[in-house]
């Protein structure tokens, strides 16, 4: 895909092109080497198994919700909705809990399955822009809450005997379940993305779609598939949050959405969809929370610094993103 | 013998209040809020913990440690930049420095309003060796995976402002909060006295669904109830922010024009409406009189010039109270599960010389 066909191009170009693309799939993994190597070596209390422990913990939610936006930026949409139905996914979880394991489970599974399929619906059917969609479900979602919550005023709690808990709380050698649930996931995750008829198909919408729709891909169908995986993936780290809160608390994901979009982007996929990758994700989730934690090592520094580091690494990326989109136009 | 107890835990937050009045330099002649934790509203929303029972060093089973010595850490909840969470954590500090502890036995966090990341700091400051913990918590639930992290490591936590669900002396160690229902009554008391006890009161809520604006508003209409002159008129919720205040203000002046009095849930709100006021050709402070929660330097500075009339303060300086519980508990002293911070009053008779206490 790189050379081959193009005798008139330079070595050089071709050479930059190359560090260019690996730059942009590769960049955030070699930063979050450095940095860990770096850190390892400066700050005595990174290192330790406690805190690599907590780290790999408070990754894992985020880490559930990005998954699925990955699919949704690869096919070239986006999903606003997911920090609202993360949260809702949190208190329909605890609400459940009340019918059980499965209540637990099942609730905010469908109920945010279907905020993801209405997505889904509006943005394959009718042609609707994801970014409005996505963003009046997201309002939707958050009024519907609010409502069950009645303003945020009553917090579900989830009984200490309900083996629900377990999910979020319990731990195999030491490490908490939502990690091995997210690894799992994101092995799955990447199994789909590569290797099946339905992963080429997200890939063809956000490369060309206009080509897929001509080489009678179900265009639509994968659509409205991955907006409901967002929706089921969000909910679900809702209901893993509220297993390991112990209780529906009202007042997380604002601002979800977006962590959630950086991560992925940080990663390396385009956020003009056709390209990314499932690793890249975990990546970028985990390049957030060491740089967050990192900040907290440091101590003097405001914390104030994190949304500084990101938002520069973010920008960075996002310039090689377009630097490289246009070495290819040129082609 | 319960009852001994009980008299020494009264007398041990007595003092722990008085020696925090001391320590601020805010010592004031209202002390009826530095009663030490009781029946209070803030404490009905768990029973038991309503008669004020204590918590030892030798009940809770933590290691003894001189908080002086000590790696203490701070996690505050929310970003600082309104003059609450500013004077909060800057009380800390000061405190920290005044009794000696070096700068780097001190580690803060900000958790930027994210409940994970306040999760995930405080395990951070217990992995970075903290061995005290003051809890400034977000939200009221959902931080009982931090407490966990912190009773595995026998680590005591003082929690402040926001009270949480958990239990007391097992999952944290005690609570050092205002007492929202009282300051909604002093409020009253106030209204009655700047009003004469006649009027039409137009109320400016909190954000709804928080037990703060359910206390203010409850303490503010049992404290009006015996004025039978006052009758609250309109209610409407401002969103504690002072745009909304101002634009629910001009609304509730053209619906109801007879207006004569506002009580405003916080001062941010309060300087909204005055705002509204003046723009309606109104003077705030004389023709609508104003009364308000918060003790921010900007409406005590209104009192001061005369477009305002009372404030009641919400004591956001913790650092000395909680330095106190702290060095009490490790001392093998009993301390309160619930210790009320005292607030103090601004009026026209103090505003301008105190104005400088405000925060």
């Amino acid at each position: 895909m790189i050379t081959v066909d193009r005798p008139t191009r330079t070595r050089s170009v071709a050479s930059k092109q190359l560090f260019a693309t690996v730059l942009q799939r590769q960049g955030a993994a070699v930063v979050l080497v450095l940095v860990v190597a770096v850190s390892w070596l400066t700050f005595p209390n990174f290192g330790t198994v406690d805190n690599l422990r907590d780290l790999a913990l408070q990754s894992s939610f985020l880490a559930v919700i990005a998954l699925g936006m990955t699919f949704v930026i690869i096919t070239g949409g986006i999903d606003l909705s997911v920090g609202s139905v993360y949260a809702l996914g949190g208190v329909l979880a605890a609400y459940g809990s009340q019918w059980g394991f499965f209540g637990a489970l099942l609730l905010p599974l469908v109920a945010c399955g279907l905020i993801g399929l209405i997505n889904g619906f509006l943005v394959a059917k009718t042609g609707m822009a994801p970014f409005i969609v996505t963003l009046a479900t997201l309002l939707f979602a958050r009024g519907l809450l609010l409502a069950i919550s009645h303003e945020g005023s009553t917090t579900y709690k989830i009984a200490a005997d309900s083996a629900f808990l377990t999910l979020g709380r319990g731990t195999f050698l030491g490490i908490g379940y939502p990690v091995y649930i997210a690894a799992i996931l994101f092995v799955v995750g990447g199994i789909v993305l590569r290797r099946t008829a339905f992963g080429d198909t997200v890939f063809a919408t956000g490369g060309a779609e206009n080509s897929a729709l001509l080489m009678g891909l179900p265009v639509a169908r994968t659509k409205m598939a991955v907006y409901t995986m967002s929706g089921v993936l969000a909910g679900f780290a809702g209901a893993l949050t509220a297993a390991y809160l112990e209780s529906g608390v009202t007042v997380i994901g604002v601002g979800t959405e977006l962590d959630a979009i950086s991560v992925v982007v940080i990663g390396g996929t385009l956020l003009t969809g056709g390209a990314g990758s499932v690793l890249g994700t975990v990546v970028g989730v985990l390049l957030r929370d060491v740089i967050q934690n990192i900040i907290n090592q440091i101590g003097t520094l405001d914390s104030n610094y994190q949304a500084v580091v990101s938002g520069g690494f973010l920008l960075a990326v996002v310039v090689v993103q377009r630097v490289l989109a246009r070495n290819r136009e040129r082609r | 013998m319960a009852s001994t107890a009980r008299r020494t835990a009264v007398l041990a937050v007595s003092t722990t209040a008085a020696v925090s009045l001391a320590l601020t330099g805010c010592a004031r002649s209202e002390s009826q809020n530095s009663a030490p934790a009781g029946g209070g509203p803030a404490a009905s929303a768990a029973a038991s913990q309503a008669a004020g029972p204590t918590c030892s060093i030798d009940q809770a089973g933590y290691p003894k440690i001189d908080p002086r010595s000590a790696v203490i850490g701070f996690s505050q909840s929310e970003k600082e930049d309104n003059p609450f969470r500013i004077a909060e954590t800057q009380s800390i500090k000061d405190q920290a420095a005044k009794l000696g502890i070096a700068s780097d036995h001190l580690l803060t966090t900000n958790a930027q309003s994210d409940l994970n990341k306040q999760i995930s700091d405080i395990k951070s400051l217990l992995d970075r060796g903290a061995q005290l913990l003051i809890v400034a918590p977000l939200n009221s639930d959902g931080l009982q995976p931090a407490f966990d992290a912190a009773k595995a490591k026998k680590v005591p936590v003082v929690t402040i402002d926001r009270k949480v669900t958990s239990t007391p002396c097992t999952d944290y160690l005690t609570f050092i909060g205002s007492n929202f229902v009282q300051q909604g009554q002093r409020a009253a008391a106030e209204m009655v006295r700047v009003t004469g006890g006649t009027g039409k009161v137009a109320i400016l809520l909190g954000s709804s669904g928080n037990n703060v604006t359910t206390d203010r508003t409850q303490g503010f209409k049992d404290g009006i109830a015996s004025a039978k002159g006052l009758s609250v008129v309109a209610e409407q919720t401002g969103d504690f922010d002072r745009s909304k205040g101002q634009t629910v203000m001009e609304q509730l002046i053209q619906s109801n024009p007879d207006i004569t009095a506002v009580y405003a849930e916080n001062d941010e709100m309060g300087i909204g409406a005055a705002n509204a006021l003046k723009a309606a050709g109104k003077q705030p402070g004389k023709d609508v009189k104003i009364v308000s929660v918060d003790g921010t330097r900007n409406a005590v500075q209104l009192i001061a010039n005369g477009g305002y009339n009372a404030v009641i303060e919400s004591n956001p300086r913790f650092g000395p109270l909680a330095f106190q519980v702290l060095t009490d508990f490790e001392g093998g002293k009993p301390v309160a599960q619930n210790v009320v911070i005292s607030d103090s009053q601004y009026d026209e008779t103090n505003a301008a010389q105190k104005v400088a206490d405000a925060y």
